[in-house]
């Protein structure tokens, strides 16, 4: 009987020790908040919409292949790589369309950029704030650059899923056509203009302002031809009340570390190099820029892309007042020419490359190293006053004001030490068409090599007949590839059309 | 819920009790019995275990075989040793009992480790492999599972010759997407044979195949159970045993172009595109396979010391296995220990299962997916670059634009500007204690620790190893971890015979909780010391710190209950049913009952069947269900990633961003195998020849695995777990065995193994078709993985036939070909070539595999081999894929014929630099069949006869040689057609795998 006793003892405190157990099962994890703990506080919302501006440091936005999806694909631009499907991707040979680093990423990305604005969207209105202001702010900064992302986004593939709220894993969103996305955008940006400061205070730089949301409106606008409307959001920034911007007089400090946020930049990506982590969502993320590195010459950078070398002879068309060189011409490429014409190596070496290329200048930072890599903290202006001016000469232009559009062209050339446009080139007059086809070239000389180019293209009807597409093909070969009615906007990932039943390819893919 | 619990384990706890109250307790007198064993011819046979029939009351015979033993005239007792027969012998009334045992070349009595129990095989009713364990010491390999290769069926590992490389095992193919690896247990405590384990401690090694088998294991058991048991001493004077082998070791070559053709093919390829050539530098010839690959050296030395009395054991080893690999810069070293001992005091016995181990591991670092691995580096590196070369930075050799246009990474840098290691410490042990208060009851307490500590450690010199890279300081990466399970588990088991009925009941509790922690640190721009030239490697020194940590956590709580039932050894059931509740689940899916039974029919023990040739026959079904959470810690829950942060401001100053990145599934619950086995045992000519055969259907349900979903949502981190898929494995399965002894000195011993498996996903979850990956898809209603590229059809001849190429409507389909470029089929006949041309045109699932073993002994002399072969399988010829192609610049294949206008009489389509016409990746010109037969292991050994060890007072001593990996018959133009691809989706996929090595094995071993 004592065994018993002992035995029922034993199993007793058994049965005890396993019921306490029970309890272990509940497991919190150390590591992280949960997305249930977030989005309590007005600080939440501050991260939480700072989230959205990291998204600039992904690979597949500004930090790299968003320059291959525009300058190289524009006839500014293209790829030697030996990474051959790299480079076919900018230049219309479009085999895979799941190829990541030609598509597939910068999608994923863009649709990174909206999942973290919805969040805000979603969440920061149940936030209790003391500073309104702020809140309104955020919400507006959330709105501004949900919109900035449809933009590029319709810009690239025209036909998207539209998608406003948090992101599920089961979401299968809906397809819309590229205007009610364009729409979407406009939407948000009127709101956030409401909202947004004119100016922010010096430790803030960086967050949209008015200016700027009136800026990405113009630039839809006038994707779309909405001329009048693009005009009155031009009149903010030139003649009305958020007019306060102005030309740096160093053409150069557009493109250094050593002028950020001058007086002419309405909105700039802020690159620093302060943290060494990769562009993943790892510890010590980076927020730098890797434009330089890929597209630095041969023997310095992975040379993936460079410019071709009619810009060379577009800015060689016209000298200044003094009867100098274009002085931007110095500071928009490496060329062969380079140091006889501005005394200027090319990252210290002398030239070593093929006689009729160019690299792309802008952002590179050989005026204080002979190396490039990962890490660029130089801003990307991403508009600037300069854009602005010559999309209000367009505007006016479109709209039969062309005698007014002389004048913002001019302040342009000025800076430069051009004459006046009248000057040079009296046969334009009052022709809208050939001051259009001149703006085109202005257009060029000042902004070659920043990402508007195939925008322009796009909007000047340029890719839409064959005639013209012929015409692009003589500067830039690679359009012969290209087919009218198909190739203005990328085929959508495989995977996204064959796992979402609501969207669709491009019926010309 | 809870509730509900509480009330099943109080259930249980009444009937235990109850069993208690039915039992009485009986008391008879004892009277001492001895005796002798021997063989028949009268040899003594030393050490037989002599065992009470129904109790745990036994001891061993000695050197001579004489036993005593107290026992009651009713009881019978049972004689076993490894080799002979087991026999029975009911007391009664005679003092001496003297036994002759019968040797059993196969026996069938063997006792197999079934999970908390032991079962004899032939009361088996399920799926169970038993594995010998001097088969798995012959070879010389770093992991157990790779020494598993081929001996059983239904058992599939693709080593890798990587020092340190831990081989890829499948127990009855895929069942889940998640981790294909068994479990693991090692005496009984959970775990994983990693190459921290030394496989020369083993004794035995089971693998529970079926779900009825492994239910008992309930979750992690879905893949399969391994189950180790590690040498015991046996009673006896203290027995020390050494051994030492030595191994030489070599890796496949490819058969790569020389310095002269590589010229004359890239020259062609060049002018094919109309590029001016490259200005290749002819002054150098670079042999980049001799500078990378060298020969390796393995050795494995081990000591160890067992014995016991009557009352207690004890075995103790010490071990060290180092392995120089093939490839420069990589080794491996282990030391490790393990002392098991055990005691025995009246109802009373405890024991003890100790290692410890620490291993070392210096790898090549691999900075990048396609630089860093010697396999493809070798063949992308041209012949024409040197090794060194001091105007790089780093005074290492690579592509340079124009001169040898290639991203190849040069491994003789990476291997010195690269430091690398990986250490380990690791505990492995556990504390048991049994009681037997009864005869028909045990209870035993078993607590399981496992700790390692890792160590890892990261250094970058400044330098360069690959065109156009760009500037990284030197920086030093560390990480200190420490991982540990504990394993506490209470179990009951009740044993009785019954007449004709025999009755074992088994119920406990097991807990097991896992945790990992972590910390880790970087800093750039490292000192180095003027006088050594060496960087200062400690966290100390250097700038731009940046440190991170993290700790994972799990817990597992389980019930299980377990009835074995014999009527009169011909009918057979066995009843498992485990509960098991995981930290992994959300609240209302974290528990979940797993049931399994089955049953077996001893059709020749039936007074009917009287087939004398027939020793066994035996017939099983079984159904069991398993469940498995094999999934990250905390997956069902979404968090806020901090990582991020963003520069604002004029003075660029960085701010902190949060937000959550990766989305995550709150309904996850436990993923469900549920598997049928149908199986035959067959022994004839007195268990000459044995035959298992097996049929099974296996499908796993709520698989749980991280189906890509849509881009648009914006997911990253890894795609979330959902319960997304069902699976379904079948298979056929047999072994055949045919041991013979022809004399007293010739004896020779045959088996082959069979497994056959179709796999299948039944569907896909989140609403998904397929799922592409990489050139494969995966479909519902098809296998995982199969092949899913655009096929290719000869090459254009002439212009007329490009023209000639058109559709049904008349469009040319190629009209930018060129005579010697590849046609392409236009499947969906829409006139040109995309990827809705793609068709499944090939698996990378072998039909079957078998494993053949073939060994004989003639009087000291033994031989052994063991063959291993697959066949059936397409796979993807990385290598090819890439010295074929041309369209980038890296070495080529020796002795190819390419297209040209005055050779058109070849497969190879004209070579051109630039343009991935003929190259494209995605085309079936990189498929190849996959089959092979392999020599995995051939071996002879002598033993020096006793008469000759006896003056030097030795008890045995072995001398042997044997060869690994040294015939591969195959078509495949790779390395090796037994590689390892970790991706489930790409598993045919051969893109720079490890080659197994060729090993030539010397061993010594000696006892005394």
């Amino acid at each position: 009987m004592k065994k018993i006793v002992f035995i029922t003892t034993v199993l007793c405190s058994l049965y005890m020790l396993v019921s306490c157990q029970e309890d272990e099962l509940d497991l919190t994890n150390p590591n992280a908040l949960t997305t249930d703990q977030f989005w309590a506080t007005p600080n939440d919302a501050e991260l939480g919409v700072n989230s959205i501006y990291a998204m600039f440091y992904k690979d597949g936005l500004w930090a790299r292949w968003m320059n291959f999806r525009l300058d190289l694909t524009s006839d500014e631009g293209f790829s030697q790589s030996p990474w051959v499907e790299l480079a076919d991707w900018t230049r219309f040979n479009y085999i895979n369309y799941n190829f990541w680093e030609g598509n597939a990423v910068t999608w994923r990305d863009t649709y990174k950029s909206i999942f973290r604005a919805n969040q805000v969207l979603a969440n920061v209105p149940n936030i209790e704030f003391t500073d309104q202001t702020r809140k309104k702010q955020i919400i507006a900064e959330a709105k501004f650059l949900r919109a900035f992302n449809y933009y590029y986004a319709a810009l690239l593939w025209e036909d998207i899923p539209l998608v406003l709220e948090p992101s599920k894993p089961d979401d299968l969103p809906q397809q819309v056509s590229e205007e009610e996305v364009l729409a979407q955008a406009e939407a948000d940006l009127n709101d956030a203009f409401a909202d947004l400061p004119l100016a922010w205070d010096a430790t803030q730089t960086g967050r949209p302002t008015k200016g700027a949301a009136k800026a990405m409106l113009a630039k839809i606008y006038m994707q779309q031809h909405k001329w009048d409307q693009a005009k009155t959001a031009l009149d903010f920034l030139v003649i009305g009340e958020g007019a306060t911007y102005s030309l740096v007089a160093n053409f150069k400090d557009n493109f250094t570390d050593l002028n950020e946020n001058n007086s002419e930049s309405v909105f700039e990506i802020q690159f620093g190099d302060q943290r060494r982590g990769g562009t993943d969502e790892g510890a010590d993320a980076s927020v730098s820029s890797t434009r330089a590195q890929f597209f630095a010459p041969r023997g310095i950078g992975w040379s993936d892309g460079q410019a071709r070398f009619w810009l060379v002879d577009a800015f060689k068309q016209e000298k200044t007042v003094d009867g100098n060189l274009d002085p931007r011409l110095e500071h928009t490429l490496f060329y062969p020419g380079l140091f006889e014409d501005f005394g200027d190596k090319t990252y210290g070496r002398d030239w070593e490359w093929g006689a009729d290329e160019a690299w792309f200048r802008k952002g590179a930072r050989d005026y204080y190293r002979d190396n490039e890599d990962y890490y660029s903290q130089v801003n990307y202006r991403l508009i600037r006053y300069a854009d602005i001016l010559l999309r209000y000469a367009e505007v006016l232009n479109e709209l039969g004001m062309t005698t007014q559009a002389y004048q913002y062209v001019d302040m342009v050339r000025a800076r430069s030490n051009m004459a006046p446009l009248a000057q040079t080139h009296p046969e334009i007059g009052n022709n809208p068409d050939l001051f259009l086809n001149r703006l085109k070239i202005e257009r060029v000389l000042e902004l070659a090599g920043e990402n508007v180019r195939w925008a322009d293209l796009k909007r000047w009807g340029d890719l839409d007949s064959q005639a013209a597409v012929d015409e692009i093909a003589e500067r830039d070969p690679d359009f012969k590839n290209f087919k009218v009615g198909k190739n203005q906007r990328l085929p959508i990932p495989q995977v996204e059309v064959e796992n979402n039943p609501n969207l669709s390819q491009h019926a010309e893919y | 819920m809870r509730t509900i619990l509480h009330f099943n384990s109080m259930f249980k706890f009444l009937l235990i009790l109850l069993v208690f109250c039915t039992q009485g307790i009986f008391a008879q007198s004892t009277t001492e019995v001895t005796g002798r064993i021997t063989t028949p011819d009268g040899e003594p046979i030393p050490f037989v275990n002599v065992v009470v029939k129904g109790t745990n009351q036994g001891t061993s015979a000695d050197i001579d075989g004489n036993f005593s033993i107290a026992v009651k005239s009713t009881d019978t007792l049972v004689f076993s040793y490894i080799g002979y027969a087991t026999t029975e012998i009911i007391v009664g009334d005679k003092p001496v009992v003297n036994v002759q045992l019968k040797e059993d070349i196969a026996t069938l009595d063997e006792i197999v480790v079934v999970g908390y129990g032991t079962q004899q095989k032939k009361d088996l009713t399920s799926a169970i492999a038993i594995v010998n364990s001097d088969q798995i010491q012959k070879r010389q390999t770093t992991t157990v599972a790779e020494s598993l290769q081929g001996l059983a069926s239904g058992v599939t590992v693709r080593g890798g010759g990587q020092p340190g490389q831990e081989a890829r095992i499948e127990i009855r193919g895929l069942k889940n997407l998640q981790n294909a690896n068994p479990l693991y247990v090692i005496d009984g405590l959970v775990t994983t044979a990693n190459r921290d384990f030394n496989p020369n401690d083993i004794e035995s090694i089971q693998i529970l195949k079926d779900a009825a088998a492994a239910a008992i294991y309930g979750s992690r058991a879905a893949n399969g159970v391994v189950i180790i048991t590690t040498k015991k001493g046996k009673n006896g004077p203290l027995k020390i045993n050494i051994s030492s082998k030595i191994s030489f070791t070599d890796v496949p070559r490819y058969d790569l172009a020389g310095q002269e053709e590589f010229v004359r093919l890239n020259n062609m390829a060049y002018d094919n595109a109309g590029i001016a050539r490259q200005d290749l530098d002819l002054s150098v010839n670079t042999d980049w396979q001799k500078e990378v690959f060298r020969t390796g050296l393995i050795q494995d030395q081990n000591v160890s010391f067992s014995g016991g009395g009557e009352n207690s054991s004890y075995f103790m080893s010490g071990n060290y296995f180092g392995n120089k690999g093939t490839v420069i810069s990589t080794d491996f070293d282990r030391i490790s220990f393990r002392v098991n001992s055990s005691g025995k005091k009246g109802v009373f016995s405890i024991g003890e299962n100790l290692a410890f181990s620490n291993s070392k591991t210096n790898q090549i670092g691999a900075p990048e997916d396609l630089r860093g691995n010697p396999f493809i580096d070798v063949v992308r590196l041209l012949p024409t670059i040197p090794v060194y070369d001091d105007a790089n930075p780093g005074g290492y050799g690579y592509g340079k634009s124009g001169v040898a246009n290639t991203f190849a990474a040069n491994p003789v840098a990476i291997a010195n500007l690269i430091n690398q290691n990986v250490e380990n410490f690791r505990i492995r042990g556990n504390v048991w204690a049994e009681i037997d208060p009864f005869p028909f009851l045990k209870y035993r307490i078993n607590f399981g620790y496992e700790s390692s500590f890792d160590s890892y450690n990261y250094l970058r010199k400044e330098g360069s190893w690959t065109l156009n890279q760009p500037f990284e300081p030197s920086f030093t990466n560390q990480n200190k971890a420490q991982s540990q399970t504990q394993l506490l588990e209470n179990t009951l088991t009740f044993n009785k015979d019954l007449g004709k009925h025999s009755l074992t009941v088994l119920v406990g509790t097991t807990y097991q909780k896992d945790s990992y922690e972590q910390i880790n640190g970087t800093k750039r721009n490292l000192l180095i010391n003027p006088n050594t030239g060496d960087y200062f490697d400690v966290l100390d020194l250097g700038n731009q710190a940046q440190v991170g940590g993290f700790r994972n956590e799990a817990t597992l709580l389980s019930y299980l209950g377990r009835l074995e039932y014999n009527f009169d050894d011909r009918y057979l059931l066995n009843a498992v049913v485990r509960r098991d509740g995981s930290s992994r689940f959300s609240d209302a899916n974290k528990w979940s009952s797993f049931p399994s039974v089955s049953v077996g029919w001893r059709l020749s023990n039936e007074s009917f069947f009287n087939v004398e040739q027939i020793s066994d026959l035996k017939l099983r079904v079984s159904y069991g269900e398993l469940g498995s959470g094999n999934i990250g810690n905390y997956e069902y829950q979404g968090f806020i990633n901090t990582f991020g942060a963003i520069v604002l401001g004029d003075g660029q100053t960085v701010y902190p961003s949060a937000t959550q990145v990766r989305l995550a599934n709150s309904e996850l619950r436990w993923e469900t195998l549920k598997q049928t086995n149908f199986g035959v045992d067959l022994a004839m000519f007195n268990n000459k020849l044995q035959f298992t055969a097996d049929y099974f259907v296996a499908r796993t349900e709520d698989v749980l695995f991280g189906f890509p979903i849509l881009l648009s949502t914006g997911n990253d981190g890894g795609n979330p777990i959902a319960n997304a898929a069902t699976v379904e494995n079948r298979g056929f399965e047999f072994n055949l065995a045919y041991n013979q002894s022809i004399n007293k000195d010739f004896s020779f011993n045959a088996s082959v193994n069979f497994t056959s498996l179709d796999n299948e996903l039944v569907s896909l979850g989140n609403g998904l078709n397929e799922s592409i990956q990489g050139n494969t898809i995966t479909r519902a209603g098809g296998p995982v993985g199969m092949w899913y590229v655009l096929q290719t059809d000869g090459l254009f001849q002439n212009q007329t036939e490009i023209d000639s190429y058109t559709n049904s409507t008349g469009e040319v389909i190629m009209p930018g070909a060129v005579p010697g470029d590849i046609r392409f089929k236009d499947i969906n006949d829409d006139g040109q070539i995309t990827n809705e041309d793609k068709e499944v045109v090939g698996s990378p699932w072998p039909d079957f595999e078998m494993g053949l073993n073939l060994g004989f002994q003639y009087k000291d002399f033994d031989f052994s081999m063991n063959w291993i072969g697959s066949f059936g399988a397409t796979v993807y010829n990385g290598f090819r894929s890439i010295v074929d192609r041309f369209d980038d610049d890296s070495n080529y294949r020796a002795g190819i014929q390419p297209w040209t206008p005055e050779n058109p009489n070849t497969d190879f389509p004209r070579v051109v630099k630039g343009t991935t016409l003929n190259s494209r990746a995605d085309s079936d010109r990189w498929l190849e069949d996959g089959s092979f037969a392999k020599l995995k292991y051939i071996g002879i050994g002598y033993n020096i006869p006793a008469a000759t060890l006896e003056k030097v007072g030795f008890t045995k001593a072995r001398i042997s040689l044997s060869a690994q990996n040294i015939i591969t018959i195959t078509d495949y133009q790779g390395l090796d057609p037994e590689f390892s691809n970790n991706n489930i989706f790409q598993r045919g996929v051969d893109l720079g795998s490890f080659p197994n090595v060729q090993t030539y094995s010397l061993g010594v071993e000696f006892g005394f």
